[in-house]
């Protein structure tokens, strides 16, 4: 536990002391849910079943980005024979990352709420269940991005492969199930209307975190 | 070790025979079909072609694992070669799929359909392998996360199966009907025989794929000796 700790804070440290890759999530945030808006404003309106794929899009995109320098820096400073021979197990490095990643998404995420209901013209929905979506959802997409994206690290153009490599076995899994949820959510329903996809987004949230606790032995050691 | 010796000459060759006669029952021997018409005879190529992409990755999935127990590249050729022809006959399949659609849905997809998502996502999992494997430059590490990925890839096929809640089944069920008669008499021995011709085909070229391999292994091998 302390080793998880120890490199979840060396994680945030590194992530804030260069402020200039934490703004540019943010910026991809702001200008995909700029450039939604101006088509919004086109097609008129009234499309409220615009606003789920509007959402996941923005904090999809923008988080798989934010997820790539995680392992990928260790390769590019030169730490990670570093990182490897210290004495922690590889599943502790696979955790303090993940909880650090989740860190700067959900961050990202507040900011996008934040942008997307002022952008917007959407009604504010019931605040408990979009929660719950958007907490699962990104857990689900969070976990899995970031064991992708440790095997990222080790291609050349690591940041176009982690997009690659995610949008094949997350669109269909999480973003769908988080998608029809929050539509549903959009329109008026509550937690109990998308009773189905917030338990299959919890499932999708084990498996993934089984999936990773796993195999992050190989990847490390490949 | 040569690339052409008897047993794989003798798939090509057998596969070769296979497919002529799959071709001539398909277009030639089998009557029209009563409502489909013409168009329906894609379907002996269509569903072999499926099945072989099945296959395929299934043999690719099966290959990875046992390479990440076992460390023997032997492994990862199996499951690279068997990628790459999957990922062509998947192509088939979803090539042919919209010709036939087309004239009997009268549109090309159907996004809602479990079986077509499925197959496109098998499809893109495995491309997004390929262009994996294409972007390592160490062979140790290639085979490693390629391995590593096919085994998240195959996992995620069923979340995604259990993820699409909107799904219909458009797409007919060949085995184990129950809309009825999609075989008919006349139909069966064009598409066993198309089945079997698939399947040698893709024998012989995995064969020869997995030949392919090994003599680049073996080549870098000779390099590195040289080199030394």
């Amino acid at each position: 536990m302390g080793a998880t700790a120890a490199i979840f804070a060396k994680e945030l440290r590194v992530e804030f002391r260069n402020r200039q890759t934490i703004v540019s999530y943010l910026l991809l945030a702001v200008l995909i849910l700029t450039s939604f808006r101006f088509a919004f404003s086109t097609i008129g309106e009234d499309h409220t079943e615009l606003a789920a794929p509007i959402l996941w899009i923005t904090i999809f995109f923008s988080g798989l980005l934010s997820l790539t320098p995680s392992y990928k820096r260790e390769v590019d400073e030169r730490t990670k024979e570093g990182l490897l021979l210290a004495p922690v197990e590889h599943q502790s490095i696979f955790l303090g990352k993940l909880a650090a990643s989740l860190v700067v998404v959900f961050g990202l995420e507040v900011v996008t709420l934040v942008l997307f209901f002022g952008f917007f013209p959407f009604a504010f929905p019931d605040g408990l269940a979009l929660g719950v979506i958007l907490v699962l959802g990104t857990l689900g997409f969070v976990i899995l991005g970031s064991i992708l994206s440790a095997i990222a690290a080790n291609l050349t153009q690591a940041g176009v492969m982690l997009m690659v490599l995610a949008i094949p076995v997350l669109l269909f899994t999480v973003v769908l199930s988080a998608v029809s949820a929050t539509s549903e959510i959009f329109s008026g329903g509550g937690l109990s209307d998308v009773d189905s996809e917030w338990k299959l987004l919890t499932v999708f949230t084990l498996v993934y975190f089984a999936i990773g606790y796993i195999l992050i032995d190989y990847i490390l050691e490949a | 070790m040569r690339l052409y010796d008897s047993s794989r000459l003798l798939f090509l060759l057998w596969s070769a025979v296979l497919v002529l006669n799959g071709i001539l029952l398909a277009f030639i021997i089998v009557p029209r079909h009563e409502t489909m018409g013409d168009v329906q005879r894609i379907f002996y190529f269509h569903v072999a072609s499926a099945w072989i992409a099945y296959v395929a990755f299934g043999v690719t999935f099966v290959a990875s694992i046992v390479y990440m127990r076992t460390k023997d590249f032997k492994w990862d050729n199996w499951a690279v070669s068997s990628a790459e022809i999957g990922v062509v006959f998947t192509t088939l399949a979803i090539l042919t799929g919209p010709m036939w659609a087309k004239a009997v849905w009268e549109v090309y997809w159907r996004w809602e359909d479990l079986k077509l998502l499925m197959t496109l996502v098998l499809w893109l999992v495995f491309i997004a392998y390929l262009a994996l494997r294409a972007n390592v430059p160490s062979r140790r590490t290639k085979a490693t996360l390629a391995a590593v990925f096919s085994v998240i890839g195959m996992s995620c096929i069923p979340l995604s199966f259990a993820a699409n809640r909107i799904w219909t089944q458009y797409h007919p069920t060949v085995i184990a009907s129950d809309q009825g008669e999609i075989v008919t008499e006349g139909m069966l021995p064009a598409l066993i025989v198309a089945v079997f011709a698939m399947t040698f085909l893709y024998l012989a070229l995995l064969l020869m794929r997995v030949g392919i391999a090994q003599l680049q292994d073996r080549v870098d091998e000779l390099k590195t000796r040289v080199g030394d």
